[in-house]
């Protein structure tokens, strides 16, 4: 299911972690995990308080409510953090070089991090019981229940994962991201699932790396041949969610079947 | 073993079963019959906890289970077969087999799931054959073998069935109904929910006649095959 929120979880990821390790001064990773944790517990909430009343309702109506839950996270979040931006210190600050680029070793803790969220959401999908429930309740709600998946237990722990992820991409992320950006950093994860298929993993990833990299070619392409400010990136992952929707909706690695929930 | 009384289920305001009783007895090949819409459905998934009871009540073993989630009846041994097989397609056959284990896993050693999955393996030797294979490319015939395979593997002391011979070949029907005899020999007590009248007789102990929500005829396989109306309605003859 796509849940418009989840850009928010990243954003709540940056500033707890932010407040964890610049105003309560806990170490950077520990308030990482922590700040993880939390976002799990809003995730959690979410779920509860929101999604779950609806659980007999129809899709499309479970879907504006993540996008209710995304416009009230966003409030909350200029409620407690009311400053335009808040500066999250870089994991390590050295810098290194490689193959004569200079990279700052943020950039390592981004590909390291994201490496290894990857690894650990894919063996939790098919190596663990839990995580095949899951799957399990994504294909096919009524069939799990049937051989006896609790569905409500599962769409909790669903929520919970799907938020501490977002909170450690985000997290992950904040040294480099702008304030308030919670919903372009949900609608490119949306392009960049839509991108790959939705409920694939790897086609996720995939549908980020082709989404940021057509992304890049086409506002550097704007601005070196036109000279057009690249101000409107945000605008071009839009083009790309409208036309894989119009030509293939079930994303580069989907099988043409019926909508999954 | 199951016992039903006076069991109403609505869809809004459409009562899609009205005051039905039926009993189950442990050991027996049990069917419901009737044609398209006539609620057969409805009660296999009010009994499994799919659709809420509105009135009456389900004993099974003389405790009331009336309206418990579907998860729970999984673990009180009753393994519902749903319409449209509704196999786990992105999933292996395997996979599939497995997640019918899902509450096992804690429960029972991993032996005993082995030897479940190896016993329906020898009841449908081509789900062996096409273990690694995704469900969702199988044929319909094999489709449903894989739906009763993983209702097995949940090792259930009641299999509901949902029209297991919809959409088949009668060759295919064949088989899997003789399947079905082998599990009852091997003491798993059946409710099964047919359009195919004849096929389900022929295998059947007691059937009941399901129309607009209402019992309207019960008896003996023998009885109901003899019946002049049934006969003519539903043997064509
Ligand atoms: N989800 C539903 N919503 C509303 N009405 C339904 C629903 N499912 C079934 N019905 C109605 O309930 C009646 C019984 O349907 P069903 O139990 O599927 O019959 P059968 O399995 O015998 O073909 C039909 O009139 C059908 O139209
Ligand atoms: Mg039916």
């Amino acid at each position: 299911m796509i849940n418009f929120a989840q850009g928010e979880f990243a954003v709540f990821g940056g500033l707890l972690t932010y407040t964890f390790s610049c105003v309560l001064h806990i170490p950077i990773l520990l308030a990482a995990v922590i700040a993880i944790i939390c976002t799990a517990i809003i995730g959690a909430l979410m779920e509860r308080l929101f999604i779950y009343p609806l659980r007999n309702a129809q899709i499309i109506n479970v879907i504006i409510a993540t996008i209710g839950v995304s416009i009230l996270l966003k409030a909350l979040a200029r409620l407690f953090w009311p400053e335009e931006a808040y500066k999250v210190p870089e994991f390590t600050s050295s810098s290194l070089t490689f193959l004569g680029v200079t990279q700052r070793s943020q950039t390592l803790w981004v590909f390291g991090l994201t490496l290894i969220a990857v690894m650990l959401t894919y063996i939790f999908f098919n190596h663990t019981r839990v995580g095949k429930g899951m799957k399990a309740c994504s294909i096919n709600r009524e069939a799990a229940s049937l051989v006896g998946i609790n569905i409500s237990n599962m769409s909790l722990y669903s929520f919970s994962l799907s938020a501490a992820l977002g909170g450690a991409a985000g997290l992950i992320n904040a040294p480099y991201a702008s304030y308030g950006s919670g919903l372009f950093l949900g609608v490119k994860g949306f392009t960049s699932a839509v991108v790959g298929g939705l409920g694939n993993t790897f086609g996720a990833i995939f549908g980020g790396l082709l989404v940021g990299l057509i992304e890049e070619l086409i506002a550097g392409f704007l601005q070196v041949v036109f000279g057009i400010s690249s101000g409107y990136r945000d605008a071009i992952t839009a083009l790309i969610l409208i036309v894989v929707l119009l030509l293939r909706p079930q994303g580069i690695f989907g099988r043409r079947e019926g909508v999954k929930v | 073993m199951l016992k039903v009384e006076g069991l109403s289920s609505f869809y809004g305001h459409i009562e899609a079963l009205r005051a039905v009783d039926l009993r189950v007895r442990a050991g027996d090949i049990t069917t419901i019959l009737g044609s398209n819409g006539a609620g057969k459905t409805t009660l296999l998934r009010t009994i499994s906890g799919l659709v809420p009871a509105r009135y009456g009540r389900i004993l099974y073993f003389g405790k009331d289970i009336t309206n418990l989630r579907p998860e729970r009846m999984v673990k009180m041994g009753i393994s519902h077969v749903p319409e449209g097989r509704q196999i786990f397609g992105d999933m292996t056959v395997r996979e599939n087999l497995e997640l019918g284990a899902y509450l096992r896993y804690r429960r029972d050693p991993s032996s005993a799931i082995k030897k479940d999955m190896d016993f329906v393996f020898k009841l449908f030797p081509i789900l062996k054959e096409r273990e690694s294979q995704v469900a969702g490319t199988l044929s319909g015939g094999e489709q449903q073998m894989l739906a009763i395979g993983r209702a097995l593997m949940s090792k259930p002391r009641l299999l509901l069935l949902d029209e297991p011979s919809n959409g088949l070949a009668p060759k295919v029907i064949r088989d899997i109904f003789a399947c079905l005899q082998q599990l009852h020999q091997e003491g798993i007590t059946i409710l099964l929910v047919e359009q195919d009248v004849q096929i389900a007789l022929n295998i059947a102990d007691y059937g009941y006649i399901l129309r607009a929500g209402k019992i309207v005829l019960e008896g003996t396989a023998e009885e109901l095959s003899q019946n002049q109306t049934i006969k003519e309605i539903y043997l064509g003859e």
